[in-house]
């Protein structure tokens, strides 16, 4: 078995580890990496195991490049490794939309900036939606600001999938609000422009909202009773 | 011709324009004869060297691991830059054709030596790398890779084709 950095050329710096991966940096080619390695759970039978990890993996490169045929940016994918569960793809210079909100809450919101920012992200989600793409795990962390252009690039897109229901892109957005309302509370009501943002870019936000309306007084799962 | 490092191997890269013996090229190559050996590839689909940096890491880790879809590495690397599964069919339009005059010539963990016998192989006039951005034809390259103008907002063309060939397998 070689070892990972012959695998990906490049030293490896661990930068986060999650429940489902592991998130290295690297370098691909000359350029500046990141290394995204899903691990196996040693609770599952190694088959399932493996099978699981590898369809995951397939699914978030597919869901990352799809995202990018829609016109929405993400980081560009250098290489899928399905032997050693890894996605290698663009560095993406630049801080959070997290860590800009958070910083908002501390100094004092920048408006500009702010409804710069709401805009862009009804915009890419607005068209991710109308492609039949739900992200699945819309939070403010997975959004990065890329430094010098202010461009929004969207990330991990492990809990992704195709669907065209209005129901999943309902829960996709709602998820959102809920991760804003806590976050993010004091930067005022981010939502409603993330919301009047989609409605230009969505064709299909007046099916969506109507479903965000019931999802808001169910919360995020369906109710399943009798 | 430039050397780049690709995953601890190097990949040496020549670009030719007006290349006159290209049917040579594909007869010694389809018969196995070509020495040493070398990869041709369809130089107006490469608009940036980086895609094919790309293919060239997919090459030799399925080289590494005795999974090579095609007889050689060198068609490997013409095979993985197409971004497609059909094998007959990239080599086609990927590789060189008996009438191509533009081409890049692409040899992996080559010598000096070996590069100096590679511009002898080729009947043709050598260019600097720094002219495939100008050159590539990106309607071809388009409809190759099924590059929709909606991606290119957001996309360089070379960065689109990265994808694809990254992502072929999850297809």
């Amino acid at each position: 078995m070689e070892n990972k950095a012959a695998g990906t050329n490049g030293s490896l710096i661990l930068l986060k580890q999650g429940a489902e991966a592991r998130v290295f940096e690297s370098t691909f080619s000359g350029r500046r990496s990141i290394v995204k390695e899903r691990f196996s759970k040693k609770y599952r039978h190694p088959s399932l195991d493996s099978k699981l990890t590898l369809k995951r993996l397939n699914a978030e490169a597919r869901c990352m490049t799809k995202a990018r045929r829609l016109g929405v940016y993400t980081p560009v994918l250098y290489s899928l490794d399905p032997l050693l569960h890894t996605l290698t793809f663009e560095y993406v210079e630049g801080s959070s939309v997290k860590d800009i909100f958070l910083e908002f809450g501390l100094h004092g919101v920048s408006e500009e900036r702010l409804e710069d920012i709401a805009m862009q992200i009804g915009d890419a989600i607005g068209k991710l939606h109308d492609g039949g793409l739900i992200h699945g795990d819309l939070t403010t962390s997975n959004m990065l600001i890329r430094g010098g252009t202010n461009q929004l690039v969207l990330i991990d897109f492990g809990l992704s999938f195709t669907s065209t229901l209005p129901e999943d892109k309902a829960v996709d957005l709602y998820v959102l609000e809920r991760a804003l309302l806590s976050m993010h509370s004091s930067c005022g009501n981010v939502m409603d422009r993330i919301l009047a943002a989609y409605r230009k870019s969505s064709k299909q936000w007046s099916s969506t909202f109507n479903k965000l309306a019931q999802v808001r007084q169910r919360g995020r799962k369906r109710t399943m009773v009798g | 011709m430039k050397v780049f490092e690709v995953n601890g191997s190097t990949l040496a890269l020549s670009l030719f324009t007006d290349v006159s013996n290209s049917k040579d090229l594909l007869d010694s190559m389809q018969t196995g004869t070509l020495e040493p050996e070398v990869a041709f590839l369809n130089a107006s689909l490469i608009p940036d060297v980086f895609p094919v940096l790309a293919a060239a890491h997919k090459s030799l880790i399925a080289k590494a691991r005795d999974s090579l879809t095609t007889r050689t590495l060198h068609s490997e690397l013409v095979y993985n830059y197409s971004g497609s599964k059909h094998i007959t069919e990239s080599l086609k339009r990927c590789g060189i054709s008996e009438c191509s005059t533009y081409v890049l010539a692409a040899r992996f963990n080559a010598s000096p030596e070996e590069m100096k016998a590679v511009e002898k192989l080729i009947n043709g006039k050598e260019i600097d790398l720094e002219e495939l951005r100008g050159r590539a034809d990106n309607a071809q390259i388009q409809k190759h890779y099924k590059i929709s103008g909606l991606e290119l907002g957001i996309s360089s063309l070379a960065d689109a084709i990265t994808c694809r060939i990254a992502a072929r397998d999850a297809m």
